[in-house]
């Protein structure tokens, strides 16, 4: 074999270096006790059973002493295993499929809004310019109210939308889990911009017949993050409630938000905001560790309110002409990016291998201590996980975390494609992406699976999830008929 | 932008909104137009059926919407925009599942009413028509309404771009929707027209009138208000008793040739296209004095009276690559034999047609005639001149 030039043997050198102080540190447990048994076992060994034996009967028990150190020994076990938290099992979930006839291609979308906004040519432009950049497709949804020139949105096609997105997820759920609607204890529903009253979880109630002793919440108002809230609040439930199941349903109800003025901050989610819904069951059953999916590690919320900006950055007003709708102002990708640093700061110790954390420190302390010009080290998170679900928010957010967590193509995969396959489907995006890594196959028992999602507020969330059984291919989701095509190549700009 | 109809129009509380193909057609599909489908760009064909309260039992904007998806994913041409081609100009469909325009409208009046209302034009109430441009990549080709009336009856009225089809694709697209309302299935795409070959020069045909320029919006600019009538007689002699009377009436201009349009007897069930036989007939005696049968033998059916224009009419438009506007319809006096073009074959839940009625928007002066068939006593559209209405 030829002399290797030598900045590759450096480089070469460099990557094993890299891979032995993480596996010295990561394992530095196990490395430093295996000596110890080692010794231990051999010394026994040497000692031979009879010196054993003499040991034994030097050590003098008495009943009390025995009774007591075992009284103890019991007691311990006992507190540890009453207050270990309880696991939490995600058995399975449902996503809402739209059916082709809610489907608006690019250039219906762009012909309906110059008939709407005929008298506002550079809002028209500004939409087409926003479509073409968005990353979507040309299969994402709108529901039928929406499809009419002008928009109709009224109260009755709102409801009818609530009900047929969040009736369908509910079935399919119950077929895939078998769950009956009396077993259902907790139900929370998370939708941020359409609260009616009853609320949707009532409507849910009267429409199942669910328990009269049921815990319901409905969450509104809280965003695109509201999923992860809510399976925060299904799990606080659990760890207070044995036995029980809870049925967390997000969705974003499009129908009554639908943007008919002419300012161009506020046009921008009619361009991304699509129908969607996903409904999951969790429980804490034991008799549910075999056929879970996934089991509940972390959830992080962070909230970052208390600063003006933050707070103002996603906010629903009137425009000048009255007309209601939700402002995004310039720099909610700044606002996004401080948000997930906060996020990151408090799940980084959490998830993180001991490496990668000593490595963190260290840098920290050099840059206060030593040189603050220092760049600041960036935590490797795909140690940590194998999968990502990043809030399909929009193209910007997702190329935003990608360059922040030094992430490759092939993790942001799920939340581009469900972009362009779903649109924007606010809280329920996380469960798409989820979807689609199980449909490719490529959720094995074991992974992690990261999920954030961003929202107003403004919030940065994040689930950490263990998938509990290898998941097989078609899983009876939303991507069972096209997952063939994906990925596909999304240009920068899609010409129209 | 939609305006609230006033009540005193029959038809009121019009809606609108797009439905297109359920799948995605791809992105860079097209459909090329032949030299005869640009002749024809100017004009448009109206279609009207009417069903009664029996057929139309249950029915509502929502079940009629998913068979309109299954169907647009055969007839996705239907459902793109005209662009132009770089650098020649030359239009040609761009099918970007934009949708065909449907319309939903209210009437106060019953079937029976409707029927025997004796305003001729009232019809156009039925039909949603707008002219393709100014913007041509925005303007729909298809336009569909669905009119509910008192007695539970319902009509449905179709504005197509000629540039498509011809009014026997028209039939065919319309009996597709009806099989697809049944079985929710698809029946396949249409076979699209081949497009001939036309290499050899031919000489200028009778039946095709060059006209100015019309740029980007493709409306037939009259030199008189036209009209339309329609009325039932019998027998195929109304079109030579029109040609007679119309001859009377203009004397010293008797109108010698005429063009005369009917279903090409190889015509395939499903072909979407120009693909009507139009011919030219010169009447070399005077029209006024001739006998009834001589004129009847002229237009009937005998294939070797006047010549086939077709090959022509692409000839004349493919030497300046399409670039010339071209009217067909009203060049001379036409007569469309629509006798046997399906009219009554679209079945709603089993159910023909009460009543089915077709004209033409974009007429030229010369002026036009529609014979349509059942139910007895056959019916015509005629669209004349306003001044020259001699009934």
């Amino acid at each position: 074999m030829p002399p290797t030039l030598p900045d590759f043997s450096n480089s070469v050198n460099l990557k094993y270096v890299k891979l032995g102080y993480h596996y010295l540190v990561d394992h530095f447990l196990t490395l430093t006790l295996t000596p110890v048994m080692i010794g231990i076992v051999v010394e026994i060994v040497r000692l031979g059973p009879d010196e054993l034996l003499n040991m034994w009967n030097s050590v003098h028990f008495d009943l009390i002493q025995l009774l007591c150190s075992s009284f103890l020994l019991v007691f311990i076990a006992t507190v540890y295993f009453m207050s270990k938290p309880r696991c939490i099992y995600l058995v399975d979930y449902a996503c809402y499929k739209p059916p082709v006839t809610c489907r608006v291609p690019f250039a219906t979308f762009m012909e309906h809004s110059r008939l709407i906004l005929s008298n506002n040519p550079k809002s028209v432009e500004f939409q087409m310019r926003i479509l073409e950049r968005s990353g979507l497709g040309e299969e994402t949804c709108l529901p039928p109210a929406i499809h009419y020139i002008p928009p109709k949105p009224t109260m009755e096609a709102a409801r009818g939308e609530a009900e047929v997105v969040i009736f369908s997820a509910m079935d399919s759920l119950f077929e895939k889990t078998g769950l009956k609607p009396k077993d259902i204890d907790i139900l929370i529903v998370n939708c941020s911009l359409f609260s009616p009253t009853p609320s949707l979880s009532a409507m849910v109630i009267n429409k199942y017949k669910l328990r009269s002793n049921i815990k319901s919440f409905n969450l509104s108002g809280m965003g695109c993050s509201a999923g992860l809230i809510s399976i925060d609040l299904a799990r606080d439930l659990l760890q207070v409630h044995p036995n029980s199941n809870a049925v967390v349903v997000s969705t974003e109800i499009i129908t009554p938000n639908y943007y008919q003025g002419k300012e161009r901050a506020m046009l921008l989610p009619n361009c991304l905001f699509r129908m969607g819904g996903a409904a999951i069951l969790l429980s804490n059953r034991r008799s549910e560790r075999r056929r879970a999916k996934y089991r509940l590690v972390h959830v992080v919320r962070t909230h970052k309110g208390a600063d003006d900006k933050a707070y103002r950055c996603v906010f629903e007003e009137e425009d000048r002409e009255g007309k209601v709708g939700i402002n995004l102002s310039k720099d909610l990708m700044a606002i996004a990016g401080e948000a997930l640093k906060s996020n990151i700061t408090t799940i980084g110790p959490l998830v993180l291998p001991g490496s990668e954390q000593l490595l963190f420190l260290l840098t920290l302390i050099g840059r206060k201590i030593f040189n603050p010009k220092w760049k600041p080290y960036i935590p490797d998170f795909k140690m940590a996980f194998e999968h990502f679900c990043i809030h399909a928010g929009g193209r910007a957010v997702i190329d935003e975390l990608q360059k922040n967590l030094q992430l490759s193509a092939e993790h942001v995969e799920a939340s581009r494609m469900t972009l362009h396959r779903f649109g924007n489907t606010s809280s329920s995006s996380l469960w798409y992406e989820m979807n689609y890594i199980e449909s490719k196959g490529r959720m094995k028992k074991g992974d992690r699976v990261w999920q954030i999602a961003f929202g107003s507020g403004f919030k940065c969330n994040s689930a950490v999830w263990k998938c509990n059984r290898t998941i097989k291919t078609p899983t009876g989701g939303p991507w069972d008929d096209c997952i063939d095509r994906y990925p596909v190549h999304i240009p920068e700009v899609v010409k129209l | 932008m939609v305006s609230p109809q006033q009540h005193h129009d029959h038809v009121y509380d019009l809606k609108l909104l797009s439905v297109g193909p359920g799948h995605v057609t791809g992105s860079d599909v097209v459909h090329d137009l032949t030299g005869l489908d640009l002749a024809m760009k100017l004009h448009y064909l109206k279609a009207v059926y009417l069903f009664s309260s029996h057929a139309a039992e249950g029915l509502t904007i929502m079940n009629m919407k998913e068979p309109m998806f299954c169907w647009c994913n055969d007839y996705f041409m239907t459902c793109g925009r005209i662009k132009r081609s770089e650098p020649s100009g030359r239009p040609y469909i761009k099918c970007n599942d934009c949708g065909i325009r449907v319309v939903e409208g209210v009437c106060d009046k019953t079937l029976d009413e409707w029927i025997e209302m004796e305003d001729g034009s009232r019809w156009n109430l039925l039909v949603y028509h707008r002219v393709i441009g100014p913007e041509l990549s925005f303007s729909p080709l298809v336009y569909l309404q669905v009119t509910w009336f008192k007695c539970g009856g319902i009509s449905l009225g179709i504005s197509w771009a000629h540039l498509l089809g011809d009014a026997f694709s028209v039939s065919d697209f319309v009996n597709n929707w009806g099989r697809c309302m049944a079985t929710l299935k698809a029946n396949g795409s249409p076979t699209v027209a081949p497009r001939s070959q036309t290499t050899v020069p031919k000489p200028q045909p009778l039946s095709a009138k060059q006209v100015n320029h019309v740029g980007d919006l493709w409306v037939i600019a009259n030199n008189c208000k036209m009209e339309t009538f329609s009325f039932n007689l019998t027998t195929q002699h109304l079109s030579n008793l029109i040609w007679r009377s119309i001859a009377k009436f203009r004397e010293g201009f008797e109108p010698q040739v005429v063009t005369v349009c009917r279903k090409d007897p190889n015509h395939d069930n499903n072909i979407l296209g120009n693909t009507q036989v139009i011919r030219s007939i010169k009447a070399d005696f005077s029209v006024v004095e001739s006998d009834l049968n001589k004129l009847a033998s002229l237009i009937a059916g005998d294939q070797n009276q006047g010549r086939d224009e077709r090959n022509m009419i692409e000839a004349s438009v493919e030497k300046d690559n399409g670039l010339t506007d071209y009217i067909i319809y009203g060049s001379n006096l036409t007569f469309v034999n629509l006798v046997n073009a399906g009219l009554y074959e679209m079945e709603l839940k089993g159910k023909k047609p009460r009543f089915a009625y077709y004209s033409i928007q974009g007429v030229g002066d010369e002026g036009a005639v529609l014979v349509l068939p059942g139910p007895p006593p056959q019916g015509s559209t005629v669209i004349m001149a306003a001044d020259e209405a001699i009934w």
